[in-house]
């Protein structure tokens, strides 16, 4: 009978990767509520200051609801960043352990996939947040999709199927 | 090919979930809300203190000159002798004229003609979203004092909805004329000045 084997840790600079990524989120959120005032007042004077952008009209009964709706997102930009970043972490961390121990001849590339999509996909709700003010709500999400968010966050998928699949097979050959 | 490629770069947009916006009361619709509710549980004093210290006030102050003569006392009047039917009038009064100016200024804006065909459409979109959100305050009660002003208001804004509405094919520019949303526009504007200038003759009428 062969014994167990042991948990093996991931390399230390995904480590540092993800507790960095965690440390992040928490500035992050911990920025949210200190600077909301300051960070509504720029965000809403950067959407006023492009008026086509945002299809405003000069009407304040029309323009408030754009706005308002435009700095609910921005905000919920800025909460799912906070959140994604801290879940994020932890995946990262469990992940790449599970395919350290597990992960065979592609282990090296499967940690790679995982840490930098893990890392990379939260960033995607900083950027869309910080595109809002200049590019508008949808075309911002769009531009964060393609950038940040298909690539990063379909490394971390690709990469999490892979690590299934794998384990799946260790149990059917066990 | 070409369609699963298609689908594949549109569905990352519409399928990425980042929360949904509802859509919140302004301080004057919120102010009006809290003043009917506080009439229709006949808390007179309390709906008298919202309408006093209240946003909606001071925005009939600023539009004193484009509302009928007197509507702010008038309110007032009707609060403070308990009048709900009487008070509810004047706020309707209120709201026709923050809609009808609405309408106007949509009808002025879409009459330019260098603005694209389509930016003129999203405009439209926006002020009827405005305009319904007044004008959805008081339906029930134009309803019931003229309802043939409801019915012709509805149609208008229906009628608008759909020509704002109207989708366009992708990367084409919209088949649907601006000048005919603008018409329902300047239909409404008319609907709801008519609906003022009769509810302001018959409220001098009765006092």
């Amino acid at each position: 009978m062969t014994p167990e084997p042991a948990w093996r840790l991931p390399p230390r600079w995904v480590l540092l990767v993800a507790v960095v990524l965690i440390g992040f989120a928490e500035v992050g959120g911990a920025s949210m509520a200190r600077f909301k005032v300051e960070l509504t007042r720029w965000a809403r004077d950067a959407m006023l200051a492009r008026p086509e952008v945002h299809g405003l009209v000069g009407v304040r009964d029309v323009d408030e609801r754009v706005l308002d709706e435009a700095l609910v997102k921005f905000d919920a930009g800025l909460r799912l960043f906070h959140m994604h970043a801290e879940g994020m972490g932890l995946v990262i961390v469990a992940t790449t352990t599970v395919a350290a121990t597990l992960g065979g001849a592609g282990r090296g590339l499967m940690v790679a996939l995982l840490t930098a999509g893990g890392a990379g996909y939260p960033l995607g709700y900083l950027l869309w947040s910080g595109l809002i003010p200049y590019y508008g709500v949808e075309p911002g999400k769009r531009m964060a999709e393609w950038l940040v968010w298909i690539p990063f966050g379909g490394a971390t998928i690709l990469a999490l199927w892979w690590l299934a699949g794998l384990v799946a097979l260790r149990m059917a050959r066990r | 090919m070409t369609v699963l490629l298609a689908v594949v770069l549109a569905t990352p947009v519409a399928a990425h979930h980042v929360g949904t916006y509802v859509p919140r009361d302004n301080a004057i619709s919120a102010n009006f809300k809290q003043i009917k509710f506080a009439v229709q549980a006949r808390k007179f004093d309390v709906a008298l203190r919202l309408f006093e210290r209240g946003d909606l006030r001071t925005e009939m102050r600023a539009r004193a000159a484009r509302l009928p003569a007197g509507l702010e006392a008038a309110t007032r009047a009707a609060l403070e002798r308990d009048d709900a039917a009487d008070a509810e009038g004047h706020l309707m009064l209120f709201f026709s004229a923050l809609a009808r100016d609405l309408a106007r200024d949509a009808e002025r804006q879409l009459a330019e003609a260098a603005t694209p065909r389509a930016a003129r459409l999203a405009i439209g979109q926006r002020f009827l979203e405005a305009i319904w959100r007044y004008y959805n305050l008081i339906d029930f009660a134009v309803s019931t004092r003229d309802s043939k002003t409801s019915v012709a208001m509805r149609l208008a804004f229906d009628e608008a909805e759909t020509y704002a509405k109207t989708p366009a094919a992708p990367g084409a520019a919209p088949t649907v004329d601006p000048d005919k949303l603008r018409g329902a526009f300047r239909r409404m504007a008319q609907i709801l000045s008519d609906l003022i200038a009769a509810s302001s003759t018959s409220a001098r009428r009765d006092s």
